[in-house]
Parts: C-alpha cells; sequence; structure tokens
C-alpha cells in the first residue's frame, strides 16, 4: 500500500521552476533515498511534504488522505505524524535535551508519566540516557545528531524525514550514524524518506532510490538497479553535477 | 605594511580615546564641581538626596520608567510578530505608520493628545465638554505620560522584535511546527529564541524614559529628569542639577549592568543579514480580525493624534506666521542634523570597526561606553557638557553651536557604531584580507574595500543619526547658546504663552522637516537599489 503519493506536483519561486510534474509513490516502510546535485528540487520535495511551503498545482497525500492540493495546503504541519531531521538540526539552543524532546509530547496533550517514560524510552534507544538535563550546546556534533534523531523519533512518527542530516560529519561518525538509522528503521518501522547528494549514504540507506536532475526524476530503482545503471553510463561526478541554478535553499 | 599597520592603530585609537575622552570628561568635571560648596569640599548638594521628595522622584520616576516599558512591550512584541511573519493585510504600511511617533520630539505626542482632550477637542466633540474635562483631568499627570511615551517608545521593541525575528534560524520553527499550532511555537521556540533582543529593547526603552524630561514636564509630573533641568534652568544650581542628576545616572549604569550580565554573548542561533525567509504565520480566518485591532490601535495612537494636529494647525497664514516666528531655528535644525549625522557615520564606523575586530583589549569596554553614552539621561550630559565648557579658554565651543553638536556625538555615536558593526558581520574577513594580500595599505582597504561593503549600514547609520540628531530636545535645550536653538527647543519654550495652532503649525513644520527628507532619501536609493542589498 502506498503511504505518500506525489501527483503531478510542480513548484516555482519568483518564477523559477524547481519541481516540475512530480510524481512519486511511496510505500508503507520504504527506506526512500532522493539523491541528486544541489538545487535540483530535492529539498523542496521534503518540505512540500512537511507542509512547511504549498505547491503550485499539483495534489500530496499522506496514508490516503489529501494533504495538499490546488495550490494550498489542507493539513497543517503538525497534521501529518511527520518527524524530521534537518540539515543544520534546529535543536532549540534554550532547550535542554529532555525539553527539547517534551515540546512535542506535550504540545500533543500526552500526560507527564506517559511523556517522561517515552523521553527516557527514546534518549535509550538512541544511547544518550545521561545527557537528559543537558544544554543542547553542551553535547558534541554526533551527539547532537542522536538527539535530533531522538526529537523526530519521540511521538513515534509514522514517516521520518531526513534533509542531509550526516552532512557536516567526518566520515567515521557518518557510517556509525547510518547504521543507527538503520537500527532506529527496524525498531520503529517508520517510512525513511532521506535527501542526500552522497552516494555512499543513498548506497547504504536506500531500499529504492530516486535520482532527481532539474526538477524532475531521472531515475528511480533499488540501489543495485541505480549503481548498474550509472556504472554502465556515467561517472560518479556525472550524476551529482551541480545543476545551472547552484544550491540555493529554495531547492 | 608596518608604517600602514600602525597608522590604523593610532587612527582607531585617536578615535576610541577622543570619544571616550569627550564622554566621561564632562561627567568627571561635572560630578567634582558638585562636590565644592564655596571653594571646600562638600557633600551639601547631596544632601538633598535623603530627603523625602528624593524618595517620590525616585518612586515616580522607576514607576514612570517601568510602567512604560512594560506598556511599550506588550503591543510592541506582538506588532513586531505580526508585520515580521504574518500576512496580515498592508503589514509593511503598519511598520512605517507605528514608527512616525519615533521619529518626532516625543513632546509633539503629548500635545497631540492636549488637543485632542482639550476643551474643543476631539472628546470634547464627541461625549461633550464634561467628559473631555472628567477625562483630561485624570490624564494629565501619570497616565498623560505613560501613554505618549509608550506610543513614541514603542516602534523601538516593535523594530528590534522584527529585526531579531527575521535573524531566527527558519529550521528551529519548522522542527517546532511539525509538533504544534503556531501560538505554542511562537511562545515556547520563537519568542525564547529573540528573548536578549526583546530583553534589550525593554531595557531601551526603560533608560529613555527614564532620561526623558519634555513629556513629564509637559503632563506636570515630578521624576529626576525634570527636577534636573529646573534646578538647572530655573535656579542656576549646578550642584543640586547635579545631585538631581547622579540618581539617573547610578540607575543607567545598574541597567547596562544586567543587560552585560544575562545578555552578553548570549549563544542563539541567530543568522547574520541576508537570509531565507521563515515561515509566514497565515492569520486565516483571524486575518481581518488582527487587522482591525491593529487598525484600531494605529488610529488611536497615531492617525488620530497626528490629523487633529494637522486640522488644529489651521490656516496658510499660521504657518507663514510660525516660519517666521521659528524659520532660522528650522534651518539651524536641519544644518546641525545633517553636520551631526555625518561627524556620527565616522566615527560611528571607526569605532565599529574597532569593536568589530576587537582591538587593543578594549573593544568591549568602548562597546559599553558608548552604550552607556546613549542610555545616560540627556540632563547627565547637557549639565556635564556646560560644567567641562563653561571656561573662557573654551568659549569657541560653549558659544557656539559646537556645543550641540559635541552633545550629539557623545550620545547618539552608539547607534551609528552599532548599525556599523552589523554591516562589517555580514563581510566575510577574506575581503579585507584578499585587498591587504595584494599589497593594499589600511585606509585604501578601508575606502575601496570595506566602506563600500558597508555602504547600507553607513547610509542606515546616517538617516538614524539625522533623526536621533533632529529631534534631540534633552542635549540641546541644555547646552544650546543664544540664537542657537533648534526648532524641537524653539517650539517647546513657545509652547507656554503662544496660541495653539501656532504651536501645532510648528509641530507639523518639525514633521515635514523629519518625513521630508527621509522620504525622498528612501525614495532615491530605492530607485539607485541601495534599500534592495545592490551593494
Amino acid at each position: 500500500m502506498e503511504l505518500i503519493e506525489f501527483e503531478q506536483v510542480s513548484k516555482a519561486y519568483n518564477g523559477k521552476v524547481i519541481l516540475k510534474s512530480f510524481s512519486l509513490r511511496i510505500a508503507k516502510g520504504e527506506r526512500l533515498v532522493i539523491l541528486g546535485p544541489s538545487g535540483c528540487g530535492k529539498t523542496t520535495v521534503l518540505r512540500l511534504l512537511a507542509g512547511f511551503i504549498q505547491p503550485d498545482g499539483g495534489r500530496i497525500l499522506i496514508d490516503e488522505a489529501l494533504v495538499a492540493a490546488d495550490g494550498r495546503n489542507l493539513k497543517e504541519p503538525e497534521e501529518r505524524n511527520l518527524g524530521m531531521v534537518f540539515q543544520n538540526l534546529a535543536l532549540w539552543p534554550h532547550l535542554t535535551v529532555k525539553g527539547n524532546l517534551e515540546f512535542g509530547l506535550k504540545a500533543k496533550g500526552i500526560l507527564k508519566s506517559e511523556r517522561e517514560r517515552r523521553i527516557a524510552e527514546t534518549l535509550q534507544l538512541v544511547r544518550m540516557t545521561a545527557s537528559t538535563n543537558a544544554h543542547v550546546a553542551e553535547l558534541s556534533g554526533g551527539e547532537q545528531q542522536r538527539i535530533a534523531l531522538a526529537r523526530a523519533l519521540v511521538l513515534y512518527p509514522g514517516i521520518l524525514l531526513m534533509d542531509e542530516p550526516l552532512s557536516s560529519l567526518d566520515f567515521e561518525l557518518n557510517r556509525q550514524l547510518r547504521n543507527e538509522v538503520l537500527r532506529l528503521h527496524g525498531q520503529f518501522g517508520f517510512t525513511l524518506v532521506y535527501v542526500t547528494h552522497n552516494i555512499e549514504e543513498a548506497f547504504d540507506l536506500a531500499t529504492r532510490i530516486v535520482v532527481m536532475k532539474r526538477g524532475k526524476i531521472d531515475q528511480v530503482g533499488t540501489p543495485e538497479e541505480i549503481g548498474e545503471h550509472f556504472g554502465r553510463r556515467l561517472p560518479k561526478s556525472e550524476l551529482l553535477q551541480e545543476d545551472e541554478d547552484g544550491g540555493k535553499r529554495h531547492e | 605594511m608596518g608604517g600602514l599597520l600602525k597608522l590604523k592603530r593610532v587612527v582607531l585609537f585617536f578615535a576610541v580615546v577622543c570619544l571616550a575622552g569627550l564622554g566621561l570628561a564632562p561627567i568627571l568635571v561635572m560630578v567634582s564641581k558638585s562636590l565644592i560648596v564655596n571653594g571646600q569640599l562638600s557633600l551639601a548638594h547631596y544632601a538633598s538626596l535623603l530627603s523625602p521628595r528624593t524618595l517620590i522622584l525616585l518612586r515616580q520616576s522607576l514607576e514612570l520608567s517601568c510602567v512604560t516599558a512594560l506598556l511599550a512591550t506588550a503591543l510592541g512584541v506582538p506588532l513586531g510578530i505580526l508585520c515580521a511573519r504574518t500576512d496580515l493585510p498592508l503589514r509593511s504600511l503598519w511598520a512605517v505608520l507605528f514608527t512616525l511617533p519615533f521619529l518626532l520630539p516625543p513632546y509633539i505626542i503629548a500635545f497631540c493628545w492636549s488637543l485632542m482632550l482639550g476643551s474643543q477637542g476631539f472628546v470634547a466633540l464627541l461625549f461633550g465638554p464634561a467628559a473631555s474635562q472628567a477625562f483630561s483631568a485624570w490624564f494629565v499627570g501619570f497616565p498623560g505620560c505613560v501613554v505618549t511615551l509608550a506610543t513614541t517608545f514603542m516602534p523601538i521593541v516593535m523594530l528590534l522584535t522584527m529585526t531579531y525575528i527575521r535573524t531566527i534560524n527558519p529550521s528551529l520553527e519548522e522542527a517546532a511546527r511539525l509538533f504544534a499550532p503556531w501560538p505554542p511555537v511562537l511562545a515556547k521556540i520563537t519568542i525564547p529564541v529573540i528573548r536578549p533582543g526583546i530583553l534589550l529593547a525593554v531595557i531601551l526603552v526603560f533608560l529613555l524614559t527614564l532620561g526623558e524630561f519634555s513629556v513629564p514636564m509637559f503632563f506636570r509630573y515630578d521624576v529626576f529628569p525634570v527636577e534636573s533641568f529646573i534646578q538647572f534652568s530655573a535656579f542656576y544650581s549646578f550642584g543640586a542639577a547635579t545631585a538631581a542628576a547622579i540618581p539617573l545616572a547610578v540607575i543607567t549604569l545598574l541597567a547596562l549592568l544586567v543587560e552585560r550580565i544575562f545578555l552578553l554573548e548570549k549563544s542563539y542561533q541567530l543568522r547574520p543579514g541576508h537570509a531565507e525567509a521563515g515561515l509566514v504565520i497565515r492569520l486565516g480566518a483571524s486575518r481581518w480580525w488582527f487587522f482591525a485591532c491593529v487598525s484600531l490601535l494605529g488610529l488611536l495612537f497615531v492617525v488620530l493624534p497626528l490629523l487633529v494636529l494637522l486640522f488644529h494647525s489651521g490656516s496658510f497664514s499660521t504657518y507663514y506666521t510660525a516660519l517666521s516666528k521659528a524659520g532660522d531655528s528650522l534651518v539651524r535644525s536641519l544644518i546641525y542634523a545633517t553636520l551631526g549625522a555625518s561627524l556620527l557615520v565616522v566615527l560611528g564606523f571607526l569605532c565599529g570597526y574597532f569593536i568589530h575586530n576587537r582591538m587593543l583589549g578594549l573593544w568591549r569596554g568602548m562597546d559599553t561606553l558608548t552604550i552607556f553614552f546613549f542610555a545616560l539621561p540627556s540632563p547627565v550630559i547637557g549639565i556635564g557638557l556646560i560644567s567641562l565648557w563653561n571656561q573662557p579658554a573654551t568659549n569657541f565651543v560653549y558659544g557656539t553651536f559646537l556645543i550641540i553638536i559635541l552633545g550629539y556625538i557623545i550620545q547618539y555615536t552608539a547607534l551609528t557604531s552599532r548599525i556599523t558593526l552589523s554591516a562589517l558581520t555580514l563581510i566575510p574577513p577574506s575581503m579585507e584580507e584578499a585587498a591587504r594580500m595584494v599589497g593594499a595599505g589600511w585606509i585604501r582597504r578601508m575606502v575601496l574595500i570595506v566602506a563600500p561593503l558597508v555602504k547600507r549600514g553607513l547610509v542606515a547609520g546616517w538617516l538614524v543619526g539625522y533623526i536621533f540628531c533632529l529631534r534631540d530636545i534633552g542635549i540641546t535645550m541644555m547646552v544650546y547658546p543664544p540664537g542657537n536653538d533648534t526648532l524641537p527647543v524653539r517650539t517647546f519654550t513657545l509652547m507656554a504663552n503662544n496660541p495653539t495652532q501656532l504651536i501645532a503649525a510648528l509641530c507639523a513644520i518639525m514633521m515635514a522637516a523629519t518625513l521630508v527628507p527621509l522620504g525622498a532619501l528612501c525614495l532615491f536609493w530605492k530607485r539607485k537599489g541601495v534599500a534592495h542589498g545592490a551593494d
């Protein structure tokens, strides 16, 4: 069964087309990685799915419910049951680790005892129980990544969005956290939509890879299919050649 | 290169020492003079500080400052959020409209209120003379001061909220929006993240209210600045005026200490300058409701008072009389404001550069000092300047407009310095380093690389400096030599015994003197593309 559906979605910023008739179906429990160069529109796909921006045309469905259509969002971000890990992590600097995790739980009206249980459980899963009352600024880069993951997972989201979350980490930490994501996916069973320009990350994490180029899907397939396709026809550098408009936030 | 490096240090050191000396020397001389009575060291002037009246003045000054700061914050923060982040109709227009009172000397707003509440005023027309009289009796005093000063200083809170809210990393709010609707996101994430900016605004409003004397004087509400001014101008008692000014300086120091302790180096994720837009708060069905509330506020506190003023100023003959009575002071106002703003930009640029580059280990002290001078109530600076420069040898300063310009420089350098500092933080250090690598000396680098890159900041600094110099009454009133008064001072002194129509016309001319050049410059820059960051 399809959990997420993009149907002919388009998006432009200041007259510049970022997504053109974008259609994609993502199955429940899938680990989909969107791979592409800067400026290809991959982050726009995530932001549309999260409800931070509105599509200009087309429809988006989550769990068979229409969340965006006719150029407007029909469901607010908090109504979509999503978790997200941002590229810059976006941990709230004025709150402790516990405060960061508790915000969403409180907003959903979850009782204190249940909140405490979930926070303890999630921190245990990301192996950060010792830092419950620490301020996020006191944590190392890797620890902050784990807390960002914990914050996204504490509400048991059906879908986890990750926007190049490991791009700033060194090779070893990047590899460790990829394994962590795979382990957590196994435990929570969420659907993962992961955006990256790192080929190794994509091949490591994905059950299916979407390669995007200039606002359109260029290739879709399993890592093996994609590897075989590009392995024969294109060098990796060509796969990730930067689009003409460069990598801007509007991507 | 060594020589040029030395030149850089000499120029900056000279600028910094000049500013520190110009500001600190008057205060030290003022305090030392107040300690001498009949040639003897004495605390006689300060004995009055122990009187019950001092306690009343202290309580009233603090009450007025606190209530004004609270009201300005209660209005300014929501308005800042509405204008900066929502889809409120005409939000840019509202931001400009609410800023208008801040551009004018505060007593003009007080005068507008007195016109509205007068026997032929708007309230009397609507509700009858009895209601107007009763309301007027209640309003004159503490409520009038609070309403006027909150209207005047609220734009500080609003504009700082708008500025800070635009510098929040958008992901912080986006991450919260995945869990919660806007109200808790604003309450738990946005406002706490920009809290340092809001606190800074609150402290600024508190201090500016504390030093304000024209409005409390207008509404006959006794506070320290009024006491100090009366001791100085009516009794010509320097010692007593200084003694009345000292509590203001002490409170200012304490407030700045609070700012330093709680806000300095506060780590919050703010982005510099040109950055991506954050999420827009869609007000949905409440959009027009908010619009109605903001319109009502704008109408009541800005549009109506200013319209009443314009209406009351009446015919062209009144304007002709006003110009014949105060045309010379209008010209002087424009000249002094232009000169003051230009000097402020140069000094602010040097100080900003000095602080930005954390030079000589003195940069933090310099930053604190400029802010201290800005926050220092104008009677303190005014009395200090007179104490220092009123000597036969320095009459070329004391007896001319230079004393006014000195006052502007001391009090307002913090504004241009901070604006330059913000602009400098947007330039990658590599820009100047690259110029240095190809052999450009410090002056060449400043003139050809750094100054053009911070052009927008310099222009903004000049504008802000111009407005503050033009609207100044606190310093000018204390120090102006005979025949050198400015329009705000002339208007204020004419208020006591001239028809209200004439005063209204003078206030309208003052408004035009501020807004016309401001509008013309903005239009010019917009055409040139400066306003849109073509630099």
